[in-house]
């Protein structure tokens, strides 16, 4: 199968590699099919790439990179895939990304949906250099 | 918008499946309990605002060359992991 995205040009995949998410992500509930697209340039960031408009596409990263633990601890003994949601901004330092409401994906199924975390110690904003920081702070 | 008076106890009904009920009042803050089927999402609306708003911000992003992203990003966790709590 085939589609382009204005972003990532054409992409060809096999049924199979399509995540769904039935009812959409927030703000975009009329999109439900996704590809996981890595682009070697934008690395540790990946990307969840429309295949319903070609316009779409969300920058998501591993929690592992942000937080230690954020999967053990949240999503115990299931088999899912979590990703979180990143707004890269210009300057890249101001970018930040969403701890309260990340993507989890069923590795069985490939269906996904959008959580929304009752804890509100996690940042929606949550500095995507939030380390660094520490680190230059500390 | 339909608006409707209700007291403590009170319940409204919305089609077959919720029901949202008027638990307490007390200091300018209205207790609501909510009962739907499970597939109904129920989110606290400034929360659902923020979230959706940062959802449209992740769409925004342009891919760029983040390779600078991944050095700084790698080099903090294993700066991090090295140094001593």
């Amino acid at each position: 199968m085939k589609f382009t995205n204005r972003q990532f040009g054409e992409m060809e995949f096999d049924e199979k590699h399509i995540v769904e998410f039935p009812e959409g992500i927030i703000g975009f509930g009329e999109y439900m099919k996704y590809l996981i697209v890595d682009d070697e340039d934008s690395q540790p960031i990946r990307w969840l790439v429309s295949l319903e408009q070609s316009d779409l596409s969300f920058a998501m990263i591993d929690p592992a990179l942000i937080i230690d633990d954020y999967q053990s601890s949240l999503f115990k003994d299931l088999d899912v895939t979590i990703f979180l949601l990143v707004a890269l901004k210009d300057p890249l330092e101001a970018s930040t990304t969403n701890l309260r409401s990340p993507l989890v994906i069923d590795n069985a199924t490939r269906k996904g949906r959008q959580i929304v975390l009752d804890d509100e110690c996690l940042s929606v904003r949550h500095p995507l250099f939030a380390r660094q920081a520490e680190l230059v702070e500390g | 918008m339909l608006i409707l008076s209700r007291k403590i106890e009170e319940a409204i009904i919305i089609g077959d499946s919720i029901t949202i009920k008027i638990l307490g009042i007390h200091d300018g803050q209205v207790k609501i309990g909510i009962e739907a089927p499970k597939e109904i999402k129920v989110y606290r609306s400034e929360l659902y605002d923020l979230i959706q708003k940062e959802n449209v911000q992740a769409s925004k992003s342009k891919k760029v060359s983040i390779s600078k992203t991944a050095m700084v990003l790698r080099t903090a966790n294993v700066v991090q992991r090295n140094s001593p709590k």
